[in-house]
């Protein structure tokens, strides 16, 4: 009876497994297998979600790509499993096997990858959204950093000139500091265009609960709580439940402004294509991209984070559908302002 | 509900006010205590001046949190009724949830309910093949099956979505091609809408009963109105039919039962599938409000399902209950922080109440300390204007363990719920 539980248990950890591509699967470049000597062997390791999540980590993989094009060198890429628990072991594996650079795709590996990065001093990281600070700093690191606030800064500016009702709102998924710097810089582009507008900002879950970043259910129903007090767009950074916020608007009339990558593509649903008025895009891509460059011509220096801003393309807004073509000029001025600096954007509401 | 004679007679000790509301039939006392809630709710409705305490928007919001719940809650009973330990609730729900997906960009919303009862059924299967045929430890083959169902939909959407044209992803299906429809009661909740004026009017008691009676019949789904009445039905098929009797007879006596002809094992068979199907349409309901399947969108409702089922003591009624106050809380602390303070003073109100009855009693310290708590909340609710963020979202979680706490329920599980039956052996 035991060994009937027991096989139960293996067959269930065995497709578990499977699910999380436990041994790296090298990839051969565009470049194909003769990369010269010096090529990069790029080690990626994901966040939860993986490969095919039509967000971040794909974004990281076409930076990837397109590093390889231009430098040449393989990529081996390594997905969690879904606690995120085996982080750790990812990096220690693509480290083992001679992998260099190693991009960490995510904030929740500040963890661990600081201990890691010590056991291998002499192995480039670097890590998607996560500062060296919060890893303890180590030298072979480099945090790969977004503005994200300033990229909100415009989806708010946008909000504030297409509303009608004069109210807006913004949904985070989880209360933590990276998701409160949208939360001020949309803020704070609202008020910059009309500071009557009123802005309701609310949080599916507090800090320490991640559910908020997968919830639809919870996502419509707090979108839905803005669109009934009158709001009329509603700006989401909350990750997987931002479809209950869509789903909310298209029910509601109303309109939503997307995040991370261009959702208007990724959506899928022409009902909900219709809501979807921009998106605030992280380049993840061109900072990966970017970061392998700067590794292949032995211009990383290490320990330190690099911010990719509107200055360098690092954040923008998406045009997909047209729906702020007619603002863009209004757009523009703002972001030279925030590029020269006459506008400082906060990074706390 | 067991009907007991009411008896005329007023016990020792009791008041006339006492034997008004506690004596009796049950189906009597529970209707006034309920009645009596809700003229409470609304009196702090009105006192507070929160509207969003009986608004329909927060009620059919709650009815769209508790649904999933109510149905993983009614998925155990089944299992549980017939003496199977159902810790698996959440993996059969996650499999319905991708059942739902994968037929539901394919065929529509009709196939998607298909699918998802179907995927979670095949959970049922499985538990019911290790627990019943195996005897495998219940709660080994829940857990086993929780860790299955979260590594197969992952694998499946590897194998079937990474370069699908539909679109989708290694973490989610493509969009249903048809969403289901849905329905409001004529006149009434659409139309000239005439509970929504009477809500308007923020009238006492009248506008709160138009709240919450349009808030559950505007724009429900199919999977809703099956989901409310699953309640009734499952009452009457477990304890108003033979197979119903035969099923608990399996939860309670077994051996009893298979003395009497009683097929217990395909009666537990039965109960675990019809469990996991139930699980999979909570999964479907959550297919439905996203659009697509997405991972981990259950988000443990299955384990709060399993929570729901306990708190209503193994019964339709308590169950429903139960999710209806999680949702209804957690439904209220995503709409208005706000409006979670005035429940404060709905809590001192019911312990103001408790320490009156509890000194009646002469029962001095118990009555004192309600009496404490219920100043503190009262202190509370007028000082307070919102709550830490933080503190709000384990409204709903805080809510349940009161209300467990204060209820003092008997509860009592099925006798051989949990145990291993093995034929001949006992």
């Amino acid at each position: 009876m035991t060994k009937a539980a027991a096989l139960l248990l293996a067959g269930g950890l065995a497709l578990t497994a499977c699910a999380s591509d436990e041994e790296p699967a090298a990839d051969g470049g565009d470049t194909g297998g003769g990369a010269a000597a010096d090529a990069p062997k790029i080690g990626l390791a994901f966040d939860t979600g993986g490969e095919g999540d039509r967000s971040f980590n794909d974004s990281a993989v076409a930076g990837v790509e397109a590093a390889i094009e231009a430098n040449g060198g393989t990529v081996a890429k390594l997905s969690p499993n879904d606690d995120g628990s085996n982080r750790a072991d990812l990096l220690t594996q693509l480290a083992d096997q001679g992998y260099d650079p190693i991009i960490a795709v995510g904030f929740a590996y500040s963890d661990v990858i600081g201990d890691i990065a010590e056991q291998y001093p002499d192995v480039t990281f670097a890590q998607v959204d996560g500062a060296v600070e919060d890893a303890g700093s180590p030298e072979n690191l480099t945090g790969l950093l977004f503005a994200e606030e300033e990229g909100s800064f415009l989806a708010g500016v946008a909000a504030a000139t297409k509303t009608e009702a004069d109210h807006v709102g913004f949904v985070g998924g989880v209360e933590t500091p990276l998701i409160q710097k949208f939360q001020a810089g949309f803020e704070a582009g609202v008020e910059a265009v009309n500071p009557d507008i009123q802005v309701d900002s609310q949080y599916i879950s507090p800090a320490g609960d991640f559910s908020g970043f997968n919830d639809p259910a919870r996502g419509k129903i707090v979108a839905q709580g803005m669109y009934d007090a009158g709001a009329d767009i509603v700006y989401h950074a909350a990750g997987g439940s931002g479809i209950g916020v869509f789903q909310a608007a298209a029910e509601s009339g109303g309109r939503a402004i997307g995040v991370d990558s261009d959702q208007y593509q990724t959506v899928d649903d022409p009902a909900l294509q219709a809501v979807i008025m921009t998106s605030m895009l992280k380049r993840v891509d061109n900072a990966v991209e970017q970061f392998i460059g700067n590794y292949v011509e032995g211009d990383v220096a290490g320990g330190e984070n690099q911010r990719f801003d509107l200055e360098s393309e690092g954040v923008g807004l998406s045009t997909s559908g047209g729906f702020i073509d007619d603002i863009q000029d209004d757009l523009d001025t703002y972001r030279e302002q925030i590029i020269s600096g006459d506008i400082e954007v906060p990074t706390t509401p | 509900m067991s009907t007991t004679a009411s008896t005329r007679a007023t016990p020792a000790g009791r008041g006339p006010l006492t034997e008004f509301f506690l004596g009796g039939s049950r189906a009597r006392r529970i209707t006034l205590l309920l009645v009596g809630a809700f003229v409470l709710v609304s009196a702090v409705r009105v006192i507070s001046g929160e509207e969003s305490l009986t608004a329909s928007s927060t009620i059919a919001a709650a009815l769209l949190l508790a649904v999933p719940i109510g149905l993983a809650a009614l998925g155990g009973l089944f299992a549980e009724r017939a003496g199977v330990v159902n810790i698996g609730l959440d993996g059969m729900m996650t499999l319905g949830t991708w059942g739902a997906g994968f037929c539901g960009y394919q065929w529509g919303w009709q196939a998607a309910i298909v699918g998802g009862m179907l995927f979670g059924a095949l959970g049922g299967l499985l538990h019911a093949v290790a627990t019943v045929t195996f005897g495998v430890d219940h709660v080994v083959s829940g857990v086993a099956i929780n860790i299955l169902a979260a590594g197969l939909v992952r694998f499946l959407s590897e194998l079937l979505y990474s370069d699908n044209p539909a679109g989708g992803g290694v973490t989610q299906s493509p969009a249903l091609t048809s969403r289901p429809p849905e329905v409001s009661l004529p006149v009434l909740s659409s139309g000239p809408d005439l509970l929504g004026d009477l809500e308007r009017l923020n009238w006492f008691l009248l506008s709160d009963v138009a709240g919450v009676l349009r808030g559950l019949t505007s724009g429900v789904g199919p999977t809703t109105i099956l989901a409310v009445l699953l309640i009734p039905i499952s009452y009457l098929i477990l304890w108003r039919t033979a197979f119903g009797l035969r099923l608990r007879a399996c939860g309670e006596n077994p051996a009893a039962a298979d003395s009497l002809g009683v097929a217990v094992y395909r009666m537990k068979y039965i109960a675990v599938i019809i469990s996991g199907s139930l699980a999979g349409l909570g999964g479907v309901f959550l297919v439905f409000i996203a659009g697509i399947y997405r991972e981990g969108q259950t988000n443990g409702r299955g384990f709060i399902g399993l929570a729901a089922l306990i708190f209503g003591n193994w019964r339709p009624g308590g169950l429903a209950a139960g999710a209806g106050l999680f949702g209804f809380a957690d439904a209220l602390q995503l709409r208005s922080r706000s409006a979670v303070v005035a429940l404060f003073l709905l809590l001192a109100v019911v312990l103001a109440a408790v320490a009156v009855w509890q000194a009646t009693r002469r029962k001095l310290l118990q009555a004192v300390t309600a009496a404490v708590f219920a100043g503190i909340t009262l202190t509370g609710f007028l000082t307070i204007d919102e709550l830490a963020p933080g503190l709000v979202s384990f409204t709903p979680h805080l809510t349940t363990l009161l209300v467990l706490s204060l209820a003092s329920q008997r509860l009592r599980m099925p006798k051989a719920d949990g145990l291993v039956y093995r034929r001949g052996e006992h």
